[in-house]
């Protein structure tokens, strides 16, 4: 926030100083204006030492582990930029809230952005551009799996991707093969799911009975999961922590879930289940702000990730699997993370003016019931 | 420090430049509130009641044309909402037809319920079957969680007040601490203990009686209520029975009243006040219930709160800025009947206390019964209160089964630079509180000095400077974030407000109301004539303030400075929101640790930080306690 023109003029620096926490800027501040082209000669302007400012969430980054860490240190070791990793309380809406206010992006690029995510990027903001297209300049983005592409106007560009499944505890249940088996009283107050308006895993559920029950058909097959006695909790922690207290038998989370479980006791109790031999692909996609002042190392950043070593990095380390199709997964890893014979997802032009009233219908029913 | 009336040094202090500090702390104190509170919330507000494009200004000049009733009456006349009430707003015409509809249909369920099985399972299962509508849903699992709440807390305030035992000070002191405790460790430790393999169930199963289902039911909600809010009745209560003065049972007693009679003509209206205070408290706090209903109901008990949180995350402004308008008008009607209730707490002195029975020692039958009676409840509150977080404490070492220092190990390694480092979160949640109680007990002692002085509005005026508590933290976390963290445009700059001095600010906002709640009906008890006699022997207002007043009601400040500091270390949704990367709290961190992938899926990182945040504040109250019980100013 610091390095946006900052003024030093003395009034407002007595006000900074007082308070230690006012942040005065111009207000017209061309880096916030809707109408910049991204003009990459503005990359001229930018300071040499200026870190590059990545939005993104929690558990992306931080320790020895994560994704992030394992980036910032492979890319410090190449360049002379550093990597500064943010995540806003509120994700992207924090972004677009801020678009929409002229508040100023003190970030330069985004990671951790689904489709539905874009899809109300686009909605909240049909005039203004919070993303740029990058896509053509990059070397490395032909690898993308073209299955995994969310953004027709190629300014999101995938780096992973995480399949929704079941997983169940073998030891109590038989493994469920479609949804319908789910209504049965076999399953009855079996299943653990999480709530479509708050929880990533949980929107990508509801999506999948979207996809498979049909948008006139959806809310029909959850009123049989109601009866059912399905459980909708807020997240995927308390839904897998319940999961894992035995409350349940059958949760609703990651095909990646061996990863974690894979000795021989813990086996038989994290079974993945890929309902219809499918599973609901949820790619994630990092986009570069508009607003950045450093366009051209976004840009590098975002080929840094696709290179092939960064990709089965991010893939093991965020717990996923990579979105190129030349990476290449330790054999261990490849073992455990388990992919659906027929991933399915919804493409950007499908969700666009659907998902909000869908998941408010959805979630309507619910309470109501 | 012990100052007398009309000491010589009295004199000394210029009656100007103390005035001048008693008014400069209240316009103070109001320009903190107009920043970190009243516009953020109305920036959130404006969106239910104006038309687009109008804002504060233009309003402000042309109400009629600027005001618009149509998101309010949207919401009001959804039946989703308000269930059979709709029709009060949709068509209010035919509302004796709808209201009587809506009185067969509930005749029509419980009647046949009430037949089969007792009241209380009727009320909580199959009223709920009527159409209540969203917000007839949150009122009625509030008046539920409310009365739960009364009957868990009312024993511990008697046993606290009426009986002596070693540990009792430290035990009273941390009757706040669930009030700091983050939701997501809750959820975790009643899932732990109540749980189908919890320890309650497994200690059933091994006595014979089968497991009983008891998550992701109302009752369980309930429950998890009162674990945050019988501690307040606890609190209050047991604060109100230790100022019965003892001479009015005593000269109650010699004029022939027996101990019954003694106690509901003497001891009891003076309790009906804190305890009607406090119940109300815990229906204003449960009607704003959010993150436990989700975490051990799910989305089947939802309320209005749930959905006001969903609104936000969709950007649906208009529904979040209608549900959160309706939800604090609500809740600042309550809290004006609160106020109301609270002026009448007068008359009683702090003379002389009752005297305690000692709780280790029993003579007749009648102390043994006592006994064994405190001994069962005793039983209640570990299953409610301790078993949760032992369990908590339990999962950051594995828990039984499978012992592990791994969580531990964990913490240590992030000590040495990581992201989240937990010295820093402890360091920051002190530093935050500290500096949250410095502003928020002079802000609390001096509105709690003006609304005593009286005047006609004045309980509506006490109404407005209470709302932080009656505004729910989704549109206060929300207002900020709108208000301060992007800034507003003044001329050509735009000012934004951002670290950890804005945090302290909001945490005293927060938390300066149970300030001004625990001091305002203590000084309003103090008699006028001491406060006269010093001002016509030459102290000026604020002197008699410092000198007369506040050594009178400093076991109210001390009350107010705990709440203060607990609110200040438990609060989350804004700090996350303001303090942004690097000023992270206690909570913060433990939201960061549960999240944490290299952990894989597994609470223990983030219950070993729950453990240090419990063990920190747990020591911060009976140190508030210990120091502040002692010290007089």
């Amino acid at each position: 926030m610091k390095r946006r023109t900052y003024l030093k003029s003395g009034g407002a620096a007595a006000i900074a100083g007082l308070a230690g926490c006012l942040n005065v800027t111009e207000s017209n501040d061309a880096t916030t204006a809707d109408d910049t082209t991204a003009d990459t000669t503005t990359g001229t302007t930018r300071e040499p030492d200026e870190p590059l400012t990545v939005a993104t969430y929690d558990s992306f980054f931080g320790d020895e582990g994560t994704a992030g860490h394992w980036l910032k240190r492979a890319w410090e070791a190449e360049h002379d930029t550093t990597i500064e990793f943010t995540a806003p309380a509120n994700g992207i809406n924090e972004f677009i809230s801020r678009k929409k206010q002229n508040a100023g992006i003190d970030a330069d690029l985004f990671v951790g952005l689904n489709t539905g995510e874009l899809v109300r990027v686009d909605e909240e903001l049909p005039d203004a551009r919070l993303f740029d297209t990058v896509a053509d300049d990059l070397s490395h983005a032909s690898r993308i799996k073209d299955s995994l592409q969310i953004d027709p106007r190629r300014r999101a560009l995938p780096y992973d991707t995480g399949y929704i499944s079941l997983v169940y505890d073998s030891t109590d249940i038989a493994e469920p093969q479609t949804f319908d088996d789910l209504t049965k009283p076999a399953y009855e107050g079996a299943l653990l799911a999480e709530n479509a308006q708050t929880s990533d895993p949980g929107r990508a559920f509801l999506l999948w009975t979207i996809h498979e029950m049909g948008e006139d058909g959806y809310l029909d097959y959850w009123q049989d999961l109601v009866a059912n006695d399905v459980r909708i909790l807020d997240d995927w922690q308390p839904a897998y922590n319940a999961y894992l207290n035995n409350e349940r038998p059958m949760v609703v989370s990651y095909s990646t879930d061996q990863v974690y479980y894979h000795d021989e006791g813990q086996l038989p109790h994290h079974q993945i289940g890929f309902l219809n031999d499918q599973g609901y692909a949820n790619p994630e996609a990092m986009a570069r702000f508009a607003d950045t002042n450093q366009p051209e190392t976004a840009a590098a950043f975002m080929d840094f990730v696709l290179t092939d070593e960064a990709q089965a990095n991010i893939a093991v380390n965020n717990v996923q699997f990579p979105a190129t199709t030349t990476a290449d997964l330790p054999d261990e890893y490849d073992q455990y993370a388990k992919e659906p014979p027929e991933p399915v997802t919804f493409t950007y032009e499908e969700l666009a003016g659907n998902l909000d009233g869908w998941i408010n219908e959805w979630a309507r029913q619910i309470a109501s019931s | 420090m012990d100052k007398r009336v009309g000491a010589p040094d009295s004199e000394q202090l210029a009656p100007a430049p103390a005035r001048a500090l008693l008014l400069g702390t209240g316009l103070a104190t109001l320009l903190v509130l107009l920043v970190v509170f009243y516009y953020p919330v109305w920036t959130v507000f404006e969106n239910a009641v104006l038309r687009d494009g109008y804002g504060v200004f233009s309003a402000l000049t042309d109400p009629l044309a600027a005001v618009t009733p149509d998101v309010l009456l949207g919401v009001l006349s959804d039946p989703f909402f308000l269930g059979a009430a709709h029709t009060l707003f949709e068509a209010p015409l035919r509302v004796p037809g709808g209201a009587a509809a809506w009185a067969v249909e509930f005749l029509a369920t419980a009647r046949p319920a009430l037949a089969a099985r007792p009241p209380f399972v009727v009320l909580v299962h199959d009223a709920g079957t009527v159409d209540f509508g969203l917000f007839g849903f949150t009122a009625y699992q509030a008046v539920l969680s409310t009365v739960l709440s009364v009957l868990l807390g009312l024993p511990g305030a008697w046993v606290l007040a009426r009986f002596e035992f070693p540990g009792r000070r430290t035990l009273k002191s941390l009757t706040i601490l669930p009030f700091v405790l983050p939701s997501i460790m809750v959820v975790a430790g009643f899932v732990a203990t109540f749980g189908q393999f919890g320890t309650v169930n497994n200690v059933l199963a091994w006595l014979g009686l089968g497991r009983v289902q008891m998550l992701y039911t109302l009752e369980i909600v309930l429950v998890a209520h009162a674990f945050y809010n019988a501690p307040l009745v606890t609190r209050m209560v047991g604060t109100a029975w230790e100022n019965v003065n003892a001479n009015a049972v005593e000269t109650a007693r010699s004029l022939g009243a027996g101990r019954l009679r003694s106690f509901t003509d003497v001891v009891l209206p003076q309790l009906v006040p804190a305890l009607a205070a406090s119940a109300l408290l815990t229906f204003v706090f449960t009607f704003m219930t959010f993150p436990i209903v989700l975490g051990l109901g799910g989305l089947r008990l939802a309320t209005v709160e749930v959905w006001l949180y969903a609104s936000v995350n969709q950007l649906d402004y208009e529904t979040a800025a209608a549900l959160g308008t309706l939800e604090t008008a609500f809740s600042l009607f309550f809290m004006y009947v609160y106020l109301r209730y609270e002026s009448r707490r007068a008359s009683s002195g702090t003379g002389k206390p009752l005297s305690r029975e000692r709780l280790l020692s029993a003579g007749s039958l009648r102390d043994w019964l006592t006994r064994g009676g405190v001994g069962a409840y005793g039983v209640v509150v570990l299953v409610v209160f301790v078993l949760p977080l032992a369990s908590m404490v339990l999962a950051s070492v594995g828990g039984l089964s499978d012992p592990t220092l791994e969580w531990w190990r964990m913490l240590v390694e992030r000590q040495a630079g990581s992201r989240t480092q937990p010295s820093v979160a402890v360091r920051n949640s002190l530093l935050f509180g500290l500096g949250a109680l410095a502003l928020a007990l002079p802000m609390g002692v001096v509105v709690a000095a003006f609304s005593t002085r009286g005047g006609r509005l004045r309980k509506l005026g006490d109404t407005v400077l209470m709302a932080p508590i009656a505004v729910s933290g989704v549109v206060v976390g929300f207002g900020l974030l709108q208000g301060l963290v992007f800034g507003v445009e003044i001329g050509p700059y735009r000012v934004s407000v951002v670290g950890p001095a804005v945090v302290v600010m909001a945490h005293a906002v927060a938390g300066y109301p149970f300030v001004v709640r625990n001091v305002a009906p203590m000084l309003e008890r103090i008699d006028s004539r001491l406060v006269e006699a010093a001002r016509s022997l030459g102290a000026n207002r604020a002197r008699a303030l410092w000198d007369i007043e506040l050594p009178l009601v400093w076991p109210g400040v001390v009350a107010g400075a705990a709440f203060a500091f607990a609110i200040s270390i438990g609060e989350f949704d804004s700090t996350v929101i303001l303090a942004g990367e690097n000023a992270y709290t206690m909570p913060v961190a433990l939201k960061r640790f549960l999240v944490d992938k290299t952990a894989g899926p597994s609470i223990g990182p983030a219950a070993a930080m729950g453990t240090v945040l419990l063990v920190v504040t747990a020591l911060s109250f009976v140190v508030i306690d210990y120091v502040g019980g002692r010290y007089r100013p």
